[in-house]
């Protein structure tokens, strides 16, 4: 039976170490020669480099090619081929879609797909369902309209792939989908970590416990917060239902991701992408498990604009385990862990985001939601975190706070300037939230 | 169970899959429903070479 199989690929996800190095290398050279062939944007910045197709035949010749920035491909769009500009390696009539980033960092890039490209896209995310345990049995609701945004389409379409059935719950309002939900007897949900939260308050707040819903599988996109253990375990009780975590990017592709076994990390889909960590400071290759770097990423197989040796910003670590699952897709321990562009110094610390966020959502008697503000008081960087107390536990405040400010000081080395708001005073976001905000002039590492 | 995959076996028959649909593709130039949906086919065929074929030459 095709359902109880463990694997989407039982070779390639068990492919020994050397095997998968010599896979992705012959990819990588393939793609290479690809877009040095038919783009003039990477041709040029491959000649400026002194590097041909030819010239690469060890994986340390790959490192010598230069990485490619989101602002690279800003400043070569909106111009002909309309509105790719030269990265374009195809015919534009054989573009068959259009996405966008979301802009959070600065103009939105553009990304071309053909239909194989498309088909590649939905491939990548079967990998992700399947390992997950999303079997053709199962009823998918997606609760977003998807938009010129990739993620929620990709994973629709890797639904209908893998033999389920979709529900796509877009335009709707999110009391509206919680009943659609109970309505269609839906198994599983692909959301953002904050809508999860979001519609499992919105629910209790219809009388509905989202655990009786009958939700047991969630896969979240767009934010990191299913690897962060709290958050996770917020969204786990709240639905009853285990959350696995995924990471992609619009130039990228759906790269890596949780498995059923809950790793505590990420699978790299090695047989379609190349990862490669690079010391931010030093631009050492790190291949050890322990020390964090910024991830490099190629899609070995993206045909209509290539996505080659991808400066991701994104900051994670190898594992050190292989995972019990079996899969020998390498892991990314805690999955991504910030992005070189969030982390921030504040007080001469580097500081994640994602750090303040793990303490919040792992006190109990605070809720879901919070903000951190960094300003200037004269010369000093100050930070203030708002949060919010649950209903019926404001009497427990003086413990509360302690316990945040003592986790705080432990997991960030920090103190912070506490305010504390009753339950529904700070903003609530539907999609991706923006919780962390920087007013000083530009810090970043 | 992957033990028990043969490779090469699986790619022949792709290939198979493959040149057929690229003959279609060419008879099929002047004939749009032909044309367009052997091209999506071509498309689902790649994923099958990147699912296999792709491991018969490593």
């Amino acid at each position: 039976m095709i359902s109880e199989q463990k694997y989407w690929n039982p070779v390639l996800e068990t492919l020994d170490h050397e095997k998968i190095r010599k896979l992705q290398f012959e990819k990588f050279k393939k793609i290479f020669s690809w877009a040095y062939e038919r783009s003039r944007f990477h041709r040029g910045l491959y000649e400026r480099a002194g590097i041909k197709p030819g010239d690469i035949r060890s994986f340390e010749d790959i490192r010598r090619i230069p990485t490619v920035e989101k602002s690279m491909m800003r400043g070569i769009q909106r111009k002909d081929p309309f509105p790719y500009g030269d990265a374009l390696c195809v015919p534009l009539e054989e573009v068959s879609e259009f996405r966008q980033t979301s802009g959070t960092t600065g103009q939105p890039v553009y990304q071309a797909d053909t239909w194989q490209d498309w088909e590649w896209w939905s491939e990548s995310w079967a990998y992700i369902l399947w390992a997950q345990g999303y079997r053709p049995k199962d009823r998918v609701f997606i609760p977003f309209g998807y938009n010129v945004f990739v993620a929620f389409w990709a994973g629709h379409y890797a639904v209908e792939k893998i033999g389920a059935e979709v529900v796509p719950g877009g335009v709707l309002d999110t009391k509206a989908r919680i009943l659609k939900i109970q309505e269609l007897r839906c198994t599983a949900m692909m959301a953002t970590p904050t809508y999860v939260l979001g519609m499992a308050d919105t629910a209790k707040g219809m009388g509905i416990d989202p655990r009786s819903l009958g939700i047991r599988k969630i896969t979240c996109a767009g934010e990191p917060g299913a690897s962060i253990p709290s958050t996770k375990k917020r969204m786990e009780e709240a639905w009853g239902a285990r959350v696995y975590d995924h990471a992609g990017a619009t130039e990228i592709g759906a790269w890596c991701f949780e498995c059923k076994a809950q790793p505590g990390g990420l699978h790299v889909n090695q047989a379609f992408f190349l990862a490669e960590i690079q010391d931010v400071e030093s631009g050492e290759y790190i291949e050890e498990p322990g020390r964090r770097g910024k991830l490099i990423i190629t899609a070995l197989d993206r045909q209509a604009q290539p996505c080659i040796r991808f400066d991701s910003k994104d900051i994670a670590e190898w594992a050190s385990s292989p995972c019990s699952c079996g899969r020998t897709f390498r892991l990314i321990k805690g999955g991504v862990v910030g992005r070189a562009d969030d982390i921030t110094k504040v007080k001469g610390v580097l500081l994640a985001p994602s750090a303040i966020e793990e303490v919040v959502r792992s006190i109990d008697g605070l809720a879901d939601e919070f903000e951190v503000i960094i300003d200037k008081t004269g010369d000093i960087d100050r930070i203030t975190l708002k949060v919010e107390i649950l209903k019926n536990r404001e009497g427990e405040r003086k413990l509360i706070e302690a316990k945040l400010k003592d986790q705080l000081r432990l997991k960030t080395n920090l103190g912070y300037n506490l305010e504390f708001y009753d339950y529904g005073c700070l903003p609530r976001y539907e999609v991706k939230a923006r919780r962390f905000k920087d007013l000083r002039e530009k810090n970043k590492w | 169970m992957a033990k028990n995959i043969d490779l090469k076996e699986l790619d022949g028959k792709i290939q198979l899959m493959k040149k057929t649909a690229q003959e279609l593709k060419q008879m099929g130039e002047d004939f749009p429903a032909l044309y367009r949906n052997i091209n999506r086919i071509l498309a689902s065929i790649k994923m099958l070479e990147l699912n296999i074929s792709d491991l018969t030459a490593i």
